[in-house]
C-alpha cells in the first residue's frame, strides 16, 4: 500500500506542476491557459447548457456535423492538450456526443429538453424557436410567416429582435424583446401587412411550432413536399383544444381508476422525475468535489 | 519554437529551469521480446539507437556474479544468443508482470523458460530467479523491468545529452489495471515519471492520424477508418479507429494475451512432446538443451514466414536428437487455436465498433513482429475484405513512434508546421463494475467507453437497518474473468428499512487512464445537496499481490451483511 501511494502521488503533483510550468515561454501553454479558464467557466453553466450548445451545433445537425464539431472541441479541451483541467469538460463532451450520435438516445434527449416533437404544456416556455431577452412577459411577438412578404422593415427597425430567414424569405422573431420597447413598437407598426402579432406567452410555442414548414404525408407522387397551416392561429386553437381534450381524458381515466392511488405509469413517471432530480444532485456533488480537488 | 535541449545542471535552480523549454517526454515501447525508444526532435520522431547501433533492443536482463548492476540487452554485448538462455537472463517479463501463480500463462511459462519461475498455485505472486554461479538468485518481474528501464534511461540520456524523466509507455490493450500498476511501479523504481500508459493501438492510431493529416491547410480532410491489428511476442490487440483532421477517434478496442510466445510454445511441444517432463529437473544440462530447442524453434518459425519448409536438426544432449522438416501447413495446424483466437478478436472488435460493413474500412494496419506470418496477414485481410495492407507504417516501429508523438503532445510541445496538431481519443478496454445484487457483477463503465469518462449508478441496502456497505470493485478481463481491483466500506448510512438509503457509486477515468471510485450516501427526501456522510474517493487499484485471496477473505469476514442492491442506472 505504501509503495502504491508513493508511485501515484507524483501524478497529481505533476498535473499541478504542469500548470505552474505554463509560465514558460511557450505559446501552446499560454493559449492553453486561457482556454482552460474559459472551460472552467463553461462548467459552471452546464446545468443550463444543453448538449447542442455544448457541442456548438444546432438542434437539426446531422451526424457528420456533430462529429466534426465534437472533434474540433476535443482538440481544444482534451486533457492531452488542455491538461487535467480539461477533464470535466471533456467528460461532458463525451456524454453529449454519445447521446446525440445514438438515434434512440437523441430522440429521448430531444424530448427531455422540449425540442419540437414534444406535447406542449401550458407553462413551459423555452421550447419554441425564439429565445427570451430578460424576464418572461405575459405577451410575446409572433410573425405570421404565411402573410410576411419579406420586406425587412421589422429587421431594420429592431434588428436584435427580428431575424430574416433567408431560405424561405420571411422574417421571424429571434429574440423576444431583444430591443427596447420603443424600437419594437416602431417595427410592429412598420409592417406593411400587419403580420407581426402580440400573442399570449402560453400560445407562443405552439404557434412557432406550427409556423415551421414540415413534410407533408404524401400519397403516391402527389401532394408531397412542405406544408404550413393555412391559418396558423386557427391551427393553434385546434391543437390546443385537442391537447386539452387529451389531458381531460387522461385525468378522467386516472380519477376513475382510483382517486387515492396513481396509475402505474404515473408512478413511474413521478419516480423517474424524482430520480432525475436526485441524479442531478449527485452530479452536482461530483462536480463540486472535483472543483475542490483541483484547487 | 526551438527545440534546443540544454543541459540541466545541478546548480540550475527552479526559476531558471522554468525559462528553458519543457522536457519532452520520450516514448518507450517495452515489448515482450524487443524494446525501442523514440523522441520528438522538434520536427519529427527519432528512434534512439543503442551502442550496437540497433533501433530494436532485445528485452532481457542478465544477472552476473554478485554485481549489483545486472545488465541487459540495451548496452551490453551479448556474446551468443545461447547466453540469454543460460538461466542467468530473465526475459518475457511483460508476459509475467502482474500475474498470479494460478494464471495458466505463468504456469506455462514456468515449464518453457530457462530461468526459474516457481508457482505454488495459491494465488500469489510467482517467485522468479536467475541462475548466477550455479545458484538461483531471486528477483521479481517489476525489478527486472525496472533494471531494464534504468538501462534504457541511461542510453536515452547519453544520446539526448539531457536528463530524461518523463516517459510515455505503450502497453497491450489486454493489460489489467493491476498490470498497469506494476509497469508504472517499475518506472518509478527506475526514476521515470509516467505521463501516459497508452494502449499500443492508440499509439499507432496517433501515428496514422499524423500521416493522414491534410496536406493543405484549412481542408479538414475526409474521414478514414482504419483497423489496427497488433501482434507481438506476448499480446495481441485490435482496434478500429476513425481519423479526420489529425484527430483519431477509437471506436473499439480489444486485446488478448496471445502472441508469438504461444506459437513458440506450441511448436516446441509439438517437436518434443515430452519436453515438460524432460526439463522438469532444471539442471544445467536441461537448461542448455531447453535453450537449444528454443533458439531452433524460433528460427524455424521466422523462416516459415518466407519459405514453405524448414529443416530442424538439433541435438538436445542426453540422447535426444531432433531432425525433421516442418512445412507451413503443419505450422498452421499446430497453432490453429491461436489463429482462430486472433480471428475472433477481430470479429468482436468489428462488432463492437458498430461499423456496419467491413467495406467502410479504408486501411488495414498491421503492427508487431507476428504480422510477418503470412497466415495472420491472410486472416486480417480476409476478414476486412482487402487485398492490400496499409504500407505507410513500419510494423516494428509504429508503436514507439506513436508513443513519442504522445510524449510531445503531453509535454505541451507545439509544432509550427502543424504536424503535432494531433489527438487520439481513446476508449476503455475493460468493463468495470462493483459487486451487487447478491454475488453478481454490476458493470458501471462498459467496454469501449470514450475516455475520459464518468458513470454513476445508485445502489441501496440489502438488509434492514444496514449502516455499512462494502464496495468491491472489479475489472472484467479476458474471457469475462473478474479481477478484484479494490474495496472500501461506506459507513454511517442512517438506519432505515432496506431499499431506502441511496448509495451512489461513481466511477471516473481520466485521460491518463486513472480510475477513481467515489461513493456517497443520500437519504431520499432529505432534499439537500449535502450527503449524509462525507463522500469517499478511492483510487483504484488498491488491491495488490494476492488480490484473489482478498475476495475470499472479504466474503469470509462479512458474508452478505454489507451487500448492495441496484436501484437505478444513469447513462
Amino acid at each position: 500500500m505504501a509503495a502504491f501511494a508513493v508511485f501515484r502521488l507524483p501524478e497529481v503533483l505533476h498535473h499541478r506542476a504542469g500548470f505552474d510550468h505554463s509560465k514558460q515561454p511557450l505559446i501552446s501553454r499560454r493559449t492553453l491557459k486561457s482556454s482552460v479558464t474559459s472551460c472552467c467557466m463553461r462548467n459552471q453553466q452546464t446545468t443550463s447548457q444543453n448538449y447542442y450548445d455544448l457541442l456548438e451545433i444546432s438542434v437539426d445537425s446531422n451526424h457528420r456535423e456533430i462529429k466534426e464539431s465534437y472533434r474540433k472541441l476535443q482538440k481544444k479541451y482534451h486533457p492531452d492538450i488542455a491538461g487535467q483541467e480539461g477533464h470535466e469538460h471533456t467528460i461532458l463532451l463525451n456524454k453529449a456526443y454519445n447521446v446525440l450520435t445514438n438515434d434512440d438516445l437523441r430522440k429521448d434527449y430531444d424530448a427531455s429538453i422540449g425540442h419540437v416533437r414534444v406535447a406542449f404544456k401550458g407553462d413551459e416556455l423555452n421550447m419554441g424557436y425564439s429565445s427570451w431577452n430578460g424576464p418572461f412577459r405575459p405577451q410575446a411577438l409572433f410573425v405570421d410567416e404565411k402573410a410576411c412578404i419579406g420586406c425587412r422593415e421589422c429587421v431594420h427597425n429592431a434588428s436584435k429582435t427580428f431575424v430574416m430567414d433567408e431560405t424561405i424569405g420571411c422574417a421571424r422573431v429571434g429574440v423576444q424583446f431583444g430591443d427596447d420597447d420603443n424600437s419594437i413598437e416602431v417595427a410592429v407598426e412598420s409592417c406593411p401587412l400587419d403580420c407581426i402579432h402580440w400573442v399570449e406567452r402560453e400560445d407562443l410555442a405552439v404557434l412557432e411550432y406550427l409556423n415551421t414548414p414540415r413534410r407533408k404525408q404524401g400519397h403516391g407522387v402527389f401532394e408531397q413536399g412542405w406544408e404550413k397551416p393555412e391559418n396558423v392561429f386557427m391551427a393553434a386553437k385546434t391543437w390546443q383544444k385537442h391537447l386539452k381534450q387529451q389531458q381531460a381524458e387522461s385525468q378522467k381515466r386516472s380519477v376513475r381508476s382510483d382517486v387515492e392511488e396513481e396509475t402505474e405509469a404515473q408512478a413511474q413517471a413521478r419516480e423517474s422525475a424524482s430520480f432525475k432530480l436526485k441524479m442531478e444532485r449527485f452530479s452536482g456533488l461530483w462536480e463540486w468535489m472535483k472543483k475542490g480537488s483541483l484547487k | 519554437m526551438s527545440e534546443e535541449v540544454g543541459y540541466t545542471v545541478a546548480s540550475d535552480s527552479d526559476t531558471t529551469r522554468e525559462e528553458t523549454s519543457p522536457e519532452i517526454a520520450i516514448g518507450i515501447d517495452i515489448g515482450t521480446c524487443q524494446c525501442s525508444l523514440a523522441v520528438w526532435n522538434g520536427s519529427q520522431v527519432d528512434l534512439i539507437r543503442n551502442t550496437r547501433n540497433q533501433k530494436l533492443m532485445k528485452s532481457y536482463v542478465t544477472f552476473r556474479n554478485e554485481s549489483p548492476s545486472p545488465v541487459g540487452g540495451v548496452s551490453n554485448q551479448l556474446s551468443h544468443e545461447y547466453e540469454m538462455l543460460s538461466g542467468a537472463s530473465i526475459f518475457n517479463m511483460k508476459r509475467l508482470i502482474g500475474r498470479l501463480d494460478t494464471d495458466p500463462i505463468v504456469s506455462q511459462a514456468s515449464k518453457t523458460l530457462p530461468f526459474l519461475i516457481q508457482t505454488l498455485g495459491v494465488g500469489v505472486k510467482p517467485f522468479i530467479a536467475a541462475l548466477v554461479n550455479n545458484m538461483w538468485r531471486s528477483t521479481t518481474p517489476e525489478e527486472v523491468v525496472a533494471i531494464y528501464l534504468v538501462e534504457m534511461k541511461a542510453l536515452a540520456e547519453a544520446r539526448l545529452k539531457r536528463p530524461v524523466r518523463d516517459v510515455v509507455l505503450t502497453v497491450p490493450a489486454a493489460f489489467s489495471r493491476l498490470q498497469l500498476t506494476r509497469i508504472a511501479r517499475s518506472c518509478a523504481m527506475a526514476g521515470l515519471h509516467v505521463l501516459r500508459l497508452m494502449p499500443e493501438p492508440a499509439a499507432v492510431a496517433l501515428l496514422y492520424a499524423q500521416q493522414q493529416l491534410p496536406k493543405n491547410m484549412g481542408d479538414s480532410g475526409s474521414e478514414r477508418v482504419g483497423l489496427i491489428f497488433n501482434m507481438g511476442a506476448g499480446y495481441c490487440d485490435v482496434a478500429i479507429i476513425a481519423t479526420a483532421g489529425g484527430v483519431s477517434q477509437m471506436k473499439a478496442l480489444a486485446g488478448s494475451s496471445i502472441g508469438g510466445e504461444d506459437l513458440l510454445q506450441n511448436m516446441m511441444h509439438w517437436l518434443v512432446p515430452e519436453m515438460d517432463s524432460l526439463f522438469s529437473g532444471r539442471g544445467l544440462d536441461e537448461i542448455k538443451s531447453m535453450g537449444i530447442l528454443r533458439v531452433a524453434t524460433q528460427d524455424a518459425i521466422h523462416k516459415l514466414s518466407f519459405q514453405p519448409t524448414v529443416e530442424i536438426d538439433i541435438d538436445l544432449g542426453n540422447g535426444t536428437k531432433i531432425c525433421r522438416v516442418v512445412n507451413v501447413e503443419e505450422f498452421e495446424e499446430i497453432n490453429k487455436g491461436v489463429f482462430e483466437k486472433c480471428g475472433s478478436l477481430i470479429q468482436q472488435c468489428l462488432h463492437d465498433s458498430k461499423v456496419a460493413n467491413v467495406d467502410y474500412i479504408d486501411d488495414v494496419i498491421l503492427v508487431g513482429g507476428c504480422t510477418n506470418i503470412p497466415k495472420l496477414k491472410n486472416i486480417v485481410t480476409g476478414i476486412c475484405n482487402k487485398s492490400e495492407v496499409y504500407s505507410g507504417i513500419n510494423p516494428m516501429e509504429a508503436a514507439v513512434r506513436g508513443a513519442a508523438l504522445e510524449g510531445a503532445l503531453a509535454s505541451g510541445v507545439n509544432d509550427s508546421f502543424g504536424s503535432l496538431d494531433l489527438l487520439t481519443i481513446q476508449v476503455n478496454a475493460h468493463r468495470l463494475g462493483i459487486r451487487a445484487d447478491g454475488n453478481g457483477f454490476v458493470p458501471i463503465i462498459d467496454r469501449n467507453t470514450t475516455l475520459p469518462a464518468r458513470r454513476e449508478m445508485v445502489f441501496t441496502t440489502a438488509h434492514e437497518n444496514q449502516t455499512e456497505a462494502l464496495i468491491v470493485v472489479y475489472e472484467e478481463g479476458d474471457d469475462e474473468k473478474l479481477l478484484l481491483l479494490g474495496y472500501f466500506k461506506v459507513v454511517g448510512i442512517p438506519a432505515a428499512p432496506r431499499g431506502v438509503p441511496e448509495i451512489s457509486v461513481c466511477m471516473d477515468i481520466d485521460a491518463s487512464n486513472m480510475l477513481r471510485v467515489m461513493a456517497g450516501v443520500v437519504m431520499p427526501g432529505s432534499g439537500t445537496r449535502n450527503p449524509v456522510v462525507p463522500l469517499m474517493e478511492v483510487r483504484m487499484p488498491t488491491a495488490d499481490d494476492g488480490h484473489g485471496l482478498c475476495a475470499e477473505a472479504l466474503s469470509r469476514s462479512f458474508g452478505s451483511t454489507l451487500d448492495l442492491v441496484t436501484l437505478h442506472n444513469k447513462l
